[in-house]
């Protein structure tokens, strides 16, 4: 730990860092300033400004409806609401942080903004169509709302049939055509990633010399373009049959309820590396910032990407073992399940690597990428928990679940979207926020989420069932623990709202490179012009290219 | 592809591609990710329609009899020489032959418009026999197997699936044909007519696998 200062946010890190070169009116935030200038910009990093805006947003939405969850099960008789409310304060929780919060986040935010200047491009390749997926995104928002004020859902997230299409008396149709439109949204983004990536590198960026963040959106793509087409088949069918009689779910239409659950997982498995691969490419950058040291085996961390991107197409059916599918499916399942254990230690041996022996600083962005890094080696052994098919029959659909997927999306997306947030943040805006603060709420968080997230694993094994709002009197205690602990949480999510907004107008103006990153990004002003460079960038000679590279050398063997 | 090019045709540069070459390997590469995700939205009916038919033969076949063969068999045909007069289209355009471009295109469009007649022909005759079994109005009249049943209900959602997309490629196709037909168009924008013959290919191959999988399998 080296020189962390004491002066809140400037940049102290390195006091001869040349200022921002442009003058105001030249950088992307002000050089246009009307409203149409804004909503109807085609410039990637103003969408991307635009996605934040709206996904913090619908991640606000998603938070209070967690809370109401939290607060009902402080009781165990459920005398605080109705079942009725309870399942629909799950159900909007569920479909707004997945659908319009987790999947988004990173991608259309940081990967928008972020990957054309890591590239050296002007642009992504297709502007007009990612601003229209912007629009796209919005309008399906926009019927998830109207889901929402004209009543609620209460199918849970996963809407399975025939629950979502014959049973649920609620407003299931507008979210469902909600969630199609969204995945049109993904796709248009992912495509324009893929052929950004592939058409408009710099010359002499040549692909073992992206970083691993570009690395890592170039997999998240491929899901979105691979598996977010069966999902949009899978919700059109269920607007068909719930919206025409036209079945092929429901048994009384002489369909198949497990035909649902083949095709949403074949999806919802990917998606759930569209969630953590963004955040590991995030992770990627930050460690060896803040190390200043050469990430440990650059290629395969590249190559993990990809296989995750692969594997995770392979293992839907874990998520179906007690639905009677056949036992030599269950068991190939199982197997493939833990390979894809694999590729995720990579990563996180080479992170640890890459801090072993780094000149270490703890600066805000580090203390949630070390956050990250714990919470989602958590989250991932106890995935091999549930792949494990005997112990499965156990803790399936208990809080043990509920559990693991909270330590890997909100632990391996969450954290890794503050990070990004914070380490990007004088890029995005020009400003510094205030570092006492950001590691004030850091520590909020991580201490927060693990006292609301590590007694469900207790609960869940003791056999709390999961979406149910009454328990046994004996699971009050923990309930109650996991409650307070999301107080806790919120505080930690509402400090750095606070304080970066505070930063836009009062932050210290932020240097072109305040962290001494590697990196195109931070070649160009804070914030960027309009274009991006205002001469071609060089591209280093290698990939982080750090002072400290000890490891080079086995790199170029491995 | 953007050899053998006439003179006067090409395609002009936006301000974030650095040369024409660039430009252009974006478009391609663009509408075929675009053309695999339309092929997978597609795909998992058609895996469903198969594994459905292999599952249980007789039912199936009972209810694909009731499909209107001839129609069917019709609309390939006409599908097909669409896909013949746009390749056509995108063969003038490259040549610069600008009025023949138009025409090959509203050539297309008609053609696609026809298959659209004759489905919603297809489509009356069902409804005539109480074979659309959402309608409470039209009790169904085949055989009351929940495989039927499900059958048909996927060569509904199939072919209705097929119709909007062709319904929304001749709207494309009409708006384009309106800007393609002003003069200048070929040299700035020739790259817009490749990659949308590319899309209207595809509709006619999703077609071409949805007859055989769901009309002639078995007949
Ligand atoms: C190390 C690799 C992983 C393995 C072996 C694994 C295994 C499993 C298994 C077997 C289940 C099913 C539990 C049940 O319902 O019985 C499950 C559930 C789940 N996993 Fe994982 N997982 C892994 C990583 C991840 C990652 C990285 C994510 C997210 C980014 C994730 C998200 C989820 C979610 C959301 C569920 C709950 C689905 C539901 O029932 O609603 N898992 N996991
Ligand atoms: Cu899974």
């Amino acid at each position: 730990m080296s020189a962390s200062g004491s002066v809140g946010g400037t940049a102290r890190r390195e006091p001869h860092a040349p200022e921002a070169t442009l003058g105001r009116k030249a950088d992307y935030l002000h050089a246009d300033s009307t409203l149409r200038s804004w909503f109807l910009t085609t410039d990637h990093k103003r969408i991307a400004i635009l996605y934040l805006a709206s996904i913090t947003g619908f991640f606000v939405i998603g938070a209070v409806a967690a809370g109401v969850v939290r607060l009902a099960l402080i009781v165990p008789n459920g005398a605080i609401m109705t079942n009725d409310t309870y399942n629909k304060a799950f159900t909007i929780h569920g479909v707004v942080m997945v659908w319009f919060f987790l999947i988004p986040s990173i991608p259309a935010t940081f990967g928008n903004f972020l990957i054309p200047l890591m590239i050296g491009a002007k642009d992504l390749a297709f502007p007009k169509l990612n601003l229209t997926s912007w629009y796209v995104f919005m309008a399906g928002a926009f019927f998830t709302l109207v889901s929402l004020v004209l009543g609620g859902v209460d199918t849970g997230w996963t809407f399975y049939a025939p629950l979502s299409t014959a049973f649920s008396n609620t407003w299931v149709l507008p979210a469902l055509i909600g969630v199609t439109i969204v995945g049109f949204s993904s796709i248009l983004t992912g495509l324009n990633f893929v052929v950004t990536i592939h058409t408009m590198r710099a010359p002499g960026m040549t692909w073992f010399k992206l970083p691993i963040f570009v690395w890592a959106h170039y997999a998240t793509s491929l899901i979105f373009l691979l598996a977010t087409p069966v999902i949009t088949t899978a919700l059109i069918l269920l607007i068909m049959e719930r919206g025409f009689h036209i079945g092929v779910f429901d048994p009384a239409y002489g369909g198949d309820p497990v035909l649902f659950q083949h095709l949403f997982w074949f999806y919802s498995h990917p998606a759930v590396y569209i969630m953590v691969l963004p955040g590991m490419g995030v992770i990627s950058e930050i460690v060896p910032a803040f190390a200043q040291k050469k990430l440990f085996g650059y290629r395969f961390v590249a190559y993990a990407s990809i296989g995750l991107a692969s594997v995770t197409f392979f293992v839907w059916g874990h998520h179906m073992f007690v639905n009677g599918q056949s036992d030599l499916a269950s068991l190939v399942f199982s197997a493939l399940s833990f390979a894809v254990a694999v590729p995720s230690a990579v990563k996180v041996y080479n992170w640890t690597a890459t801090i072993h022996k780094g000149s270490l600083r703890l600066d805000t962005p580090m203390l949630y990428a070390m956050g990250y890094i714990g919470l989602f080696v958590l989250g991932g052994l106890t995935g091999l928990y549930l792949a494990t098919l005997a112990i499965n029959q156990h803790i399936h659909a208990t809080y043990f679940v509920v559990a693991h997927f909270h330590y890997i999306m909100v632990g391996g997306t969450v954290l890794a979207f503050l990070g990004g947030l914070h380490f990007w943040w004088p890029k995005f805006t020009g400003r510094m926020y205030s570092e006492p603060w950001g590691r004030v709420s850091a520590m909020l968080i991580f201490i927060g989420f693990n006292v609301t997230f590590f007694p469900q694993f207790i609960l869940g094994y003791l056999g709390m069932p999961r979406r149910y709002a009454t328990y046994p009197v004996e699971f009050q205690l923990l309930n109650v623990l996991s409650s307070a602990g999301a107080t806790i949480l919120a505080a930690g999510y509402i400090f750095p709202m606070l304080y970066l907004v505070y930063s836009l107008w009062f932050g210290c103006k932020a240097p072109a490179n305040p962290w001494n990153a590697k990196g195109l990004e931070w070649e160009t002003g804070s914030p960027p012009p309009k274009h991006n460079f205002l001469s071609p960038p060089a591209v280093p000679r290698i990939p982080y290219d750090y002072p400290i590279q000890a490891q080079e050398a086995q790199d170029q063997h491995g | 592809m953007s050899k053998g090019l006439a003179d006067g045709v090409g395609v002009a540069r936006a301000g974030h591609f650095e040369t024409v070459a660039q430009q252009r390997a974006a478009a391609t590469l663009g509408i075929w990710a675009w053309l695999i995700t339309e092929l997978l939205l597609f795909s998992a009916l058609f895996l469903v329609a198969l594994i459905v038919r292999i599952q249980h033969p007789e039912a199936t076949v009972a209810a694909a009899k009731h499909l209107k063969f001839w129609i069917g068999a019709t609309n390939t045909v006409v599908l097909i020489c669409s896909s013949l007069t746009m390749s056509m289209a995108i063969e003038f355009s490259r040549i610069g032959w600008q009025r023949a471009m138009v025409r090959a295109m509203l050539a297309t469009a008609a053609l696609g418009g026809l298959f659209l007649v004759l489905k919603g022909y297809e489509y009356y005759a069902d409804w005539d026999e109480h074979m659309m079994p959402f309608l409470g109005s039209r009790p169904f009249a085949l055989a009351e197997t929940p495989p039927a049943r499900l059958f048909v209900n996927l060569y509904y959602v199939a072919t209705i699936l097929h119709a909007v997309h062709l319904f929304t490629g001749i709207a494309l196709l009409l708006g384009m044909t309106w800007m393609a037909a002003k003069a200048g168009f070929l040299s700035r924008h020739q790259n817009w007519i490749e990659v949308y013959g590319l899309y209207w290919h595809f509709i006619d191959l999703v077609w071409v696998l949805a007859f055989p999988i769901l009309y002639v399998v078995n007949r």
